[in-house]
């Protein structure tokens, strides 16, 4: 019996865990006769669900991508703390957030992001150029961390009612794939121009655009 | 004894493979974390997290090296397998074991809650996510690892430890998946840029790979805890478990994707690795 302990706790250990004999026997051993189905038949059906899973999910979010996913009465919504900072440097409240925007130590990627922003405010490309730095550069760390009451901001300047109503047919777009290949500005696309580059034909963003330059 | 018997035999995988795959990762992971701790512009909570999961695949690594290590020796004839300073030294194996794959799951969830905060209350980050909240948060996951880890291995043979695990597994998998495409979509809508990914690439071939990698490496070992509990004796169960090692070398090598996937993706990283390396004066 110890021989036989001894044994067991050797496979036991080349299998790296010992609890697998205390739960089978292995006095008996498994019989493969009158096996149905391949010997391996739940390893391949693992991998293949596995497999067949992954695809699935990127093929879902490449979907995402193209389509821009319209079902977002979200619950960010939902949340009015957010204070509303726009294009137009508002009042005082963006000096606050320009100093947190400023000491916060920004990720690598943001703030190489942060650079192109500053340098297409320079060419002055977009059509959301900010009145001044202060408000490009909360624009600029807004468009990175991707804020989503940015594009409301941008778009409209008046009560939160219209800006909802903004945002809701902001999502009624049903397509982003010519954004994706008018913008001029690639990967890095600043959250106003965006919009504004994809409402091209809608008379309100062009109004509002009036507005802010 | 078993396997000779058995029309599944075991797959064994070759030690020096598990040698090179935990000695690489924890190269690796170690390195992320004196990097993140020696360099000053990387103390901010995300890159405390992505330490926090470098120690944990450090842990994983180091633990799986040293078992192989103590494998081999028995193996030759130099440990006695039945002393009880091996057993113990063992047992402390296991639980660091468990310990760093419960903890990668934590630092997991918590890299995708503090991007799910940096992308979407932004101007509040940094009251949000202070750095002393980051310790306590990193100090719980730590103590709550340490103490789950010593129950698993005190009480591993039971059925209601495995259940749990396995329990916690699924549940944190569908958390960190739902987040991450709940991100995902809505960043997409808004600035297609999500913060902390690659401008370049797509982000759903990003997305792709980091959850796939996730599901990839851990699910076939949870699915051989399942399986162990659910079909013993079945043969299709065994040819399941006859892959055992392989599932390990799986999990193992996560350890050592992870620094790729999350670490290494930031240029101040690399750019500090690459000072650390050439050891040049950065101070």
């Amino acid at each position: 019996m110890s021989d036989f302990h001894n044994q067991s706790q050797a496979s036991a250990r080349r299998s790296d865990y010992v609890w697998q004999y205390e739960y089978y026997d292995d006095e008996e051993p498994v019989s493969f006769e009158g096996l149905k189905a391949h010997r391996y038949s739940i390893v391949i059906g693992f991998w293949v669900g596995l497999a067949v899973f992954v695809i699935f999910m990127f093929f879902v979010l490449t979907l995402l991508t193209k389509t821009g996913a319209p079902h977002q009465e979200n619950p960010e919504h939902a949340e009015k703390h957010h204070r509303p900072g726009s294009c137009l440097a508002d009042n005082g409240s963006p000096q606050d957030e320009n100093e947190r925007a400023f000491s916060r130590p920004l990720l690598p990627e943001s703030r190489s992001f942060f650079h192109f922003y500053i340098s297409e405010e320079e060419q002055g490309q977009g059509k959301c150029k900010a009145e001044d730095q202060g408000g490009g550069a909360i624009q600029g760390q807004r468009a990175q961390e991707s804020e989503e009451r940015q594009p409301l901001q941008g778009l409209v300047d008046e009560g939160k009612s219209d800006r909802e109503s903004a945002f809701l047919s902001h999502f009624n777009i049903p397509n982003f794939v010519n954004l994706e290949h008018s913008s001029t500005l690639g990967e890095d696309d600043l959250l106003l121009c965006e919009p504004s580059a994809m409402l091209g034909s809608q008379s309100r963003s062009q109004d509002a655009h009036r507005n802010i330059n | 004894a078993i396997t000779a018997k058995s029309d599944c035999p075991e797959v064994e995988v070759p030690v020096p493979l598990f040698f090179t795959i935990g000695v690489v990762g924890l190269a690796e992971n170690f390195l992320v974390v004196v990097a993140v701790i020696c360099n000053r512009n990387l103390h901010s909570p995300m890159y405390c997290f992505i330490c926090s999961l470098a120690a944990f695949n450090t842990i994983a690594s180091l633990a799986k090296t040293w078992e192989n290590l103590m494998l081999v020796f028995a193996g030759v004839g130099q440990l006695d397998q039945r002393g009880s300073s091996e057993t113990k030294l063992d047992d402390v194996m296991d639980s660091l074991l468990c310990m760093s794959f419960v903890g990668s799951i934590f630092s997991f969830m918590a890299i995708a809650v503090d991007r799910y905060i940096t992308i979407f209350h932004a101007l509040r980050y940094h009251n949000i996510m202070t750095m002393r909240r980051t310790a306590a948060i990193l100090g719980v996951i730590w103590t709550t690892c340490g103490v789950l880890a010593m129950l698993m291995v005190r009480f591993f043979d039971t059925i209601f430890i495995m259940t749990c695990f396995i329990i916690f597994f699924l549940i944190s998998l569908v958390l960190i998946g739902c987040l991450y495409v709940y991100m995902f979509m809505l960043a997409r809508i808004h600035a297609r840029r999500i913060a902390a990914l690659p401008t370049s690439g797509s982000g759903a071939l990003t997305l792709t790979i980091l959850f796939g990698a996730f599901v990839v490496c851990w699910a076939p070992f949870f699915l051989h805890l399942i399986i162990i509990m659910v079909c013993p004796l079945n043969p299709y169960c065994e040819c399941y478990r006859s892959l055992f090692q392989l599932h390990v070398v799986l999990l193992m090598s996560h350890a050592l994707i992870d620094p790729a996937i999350y670490a290494f993706r930031s240029a101040e990283l690399r750019h500090t690795f690459r000072k650390m390396l050439l050891c040049s004066d950065w101070r």
